[in-house]
């Protein structure tokens, strides 16, 4: 009977066992770093737009209102940036907020024609209930040279125009 | 295989569960008493919302909670409710909550008032997170708790939120 009993408590205890290596998977522990959680690159898709590209790993979102753009020097003329429909939500703390997922590309138009560094500022969370601080990333973009370029050029700038009229359509 | 085998391999098997989760915990971003230095934070004097420097040393000799945290961060905003109560309940006891704001001073005030915070909010602005990576948040993540025992031992960390109930065990053998 008392050996029946230890064996009831032993399994309860491999069962708490389980319950906390479940909760650790899930914690803390994997978070990514900021850089590779929210991964960034931009390019010159054609004279005059910026594509800014995030890959957002699985279990992390980036908040709209966060993002800040500058051109160094100041004078390439950056405007004012385009972003595709996040999706919104009322949060009880912020109000409305707008955040994304998975794959984000923002277009931002630049006056100059020659080269420039792109300064992006950003901020994030994982769903694991950890921000990050805001990040700063840079690109130094220049004007494709090469044919070959030109054409990859070309490809990206008509997947850019699909994503303009998606984001057309939200507004 | 006969009754006390059987209790012998569950007994073999629990023990090594619960090796595992003791062995995962602190990698959840729990209890992470020697990842990093308090040195930096406890020789560090941040502005308090008044904009007077405050050592963080002062508070030596009571249990610090020192939470690092933000207004734009939900997960940090959650938490603070919980941190005022425990400073009401056990404040009397030794407890001392400080809150390090990685934010700017307008925006940190008006959520102290309207969250009734009772314990001191620094400002740190951006550059307190390295305060808080010096004490072993390598991501700079927030919120991020660092406990004190009173005599500024570090005795555990926390990334990411905590509540009442996960931060009584921590700090009750120190009070």
């Amino acid at each position: 009977m008392s050996q029946r009993i230890a064996a009831k408590v032993l399994a309860n205890l491999l069962l708490a066992a389980c319950a906390a290596c479940a909760l650790s998977a899930a914690a803390a522990d994997d978070l990514l770093a900021p850089e590779q959680a929210f991964e960034f690159s931009a390019r010159l898709v054609e004279p005059g737009l910026v594509e800014v590209r995030y890959r957002i790993a699985n279990g992390y979102y980036m908040y709209r209102d966060k993002f800040r753009f500058t051109a160094i020097p100041q004078s390439a003329g950056l405007g004012e940036a385009r972003f595709p429909p996040g999706k919104v939500k009322e949060d009880e703390f912020f109000g409305r907020v707008e955040t994304y997922r998975g794959e984000l590309v923002i277009r931002l138009p630049v006056k100059s024609g020659g080269g420039f560094t792109l300064k992006a500022v950003s901020q994030g969370c994982a769903d694991v209930g950890v921000c990050y601080i805001p990040v700063t990333q840079t690109a130094r973009l220049a004007p494709a040279r090469s044919s070959g370029e030109a054409l990859k050029f070309q490809a990206k700038a008509s997947d850019l125009l699909l994503q303009s009229q998606d984001a057309g359509l939200s507004r | 295989m006969n009754r006390t085998g059987g209790i012998a391999l569950l007994a073999l098997a629990a023990g090594l569960a619960l090796a595992g989760g003791l062995w995962l915990y602190p990698w959840s971003g729990s209890a992470k008493p020697d990842s990093g230095s308090v040195v930096p934070l406890m020789a560090a004097s941040l502005p308090d919302m008044e904009g007077r420097l405050q050592p963080l040393a002062q508070w030596q000799g009571k249990v610090m909670v020192v939470n690092f945290w933000a207004t734009w961060c939900k997960p940090c905003l959650e938490e603070i409710p919980e941190f005022v109560r425990m400073q009401e309940k056990l404040g009397d006891q030794g407890l001392q909550f400080v809150g390090i704001a990685v934010d700017n001073a307008v925006k940190v005030r008006e959520f102290s008032v309207k969250y009734h915070i009772n314990y001191p909010i620094l400002i740190g602005e951006i550059d307190a997170i390295e305060l808080a990576r010096a004490a072993g948040n390598e991501l700079g993540g927030l919120p991020f708790t660092v406990i004190l025992d009173r005599k500024g031992r570090l005795i555990g960390t926390e990334l990411g939120g905590l509540n009442e109930q996960k931060l009584t065990p921590r700090i009750q053998p120190a009070l």
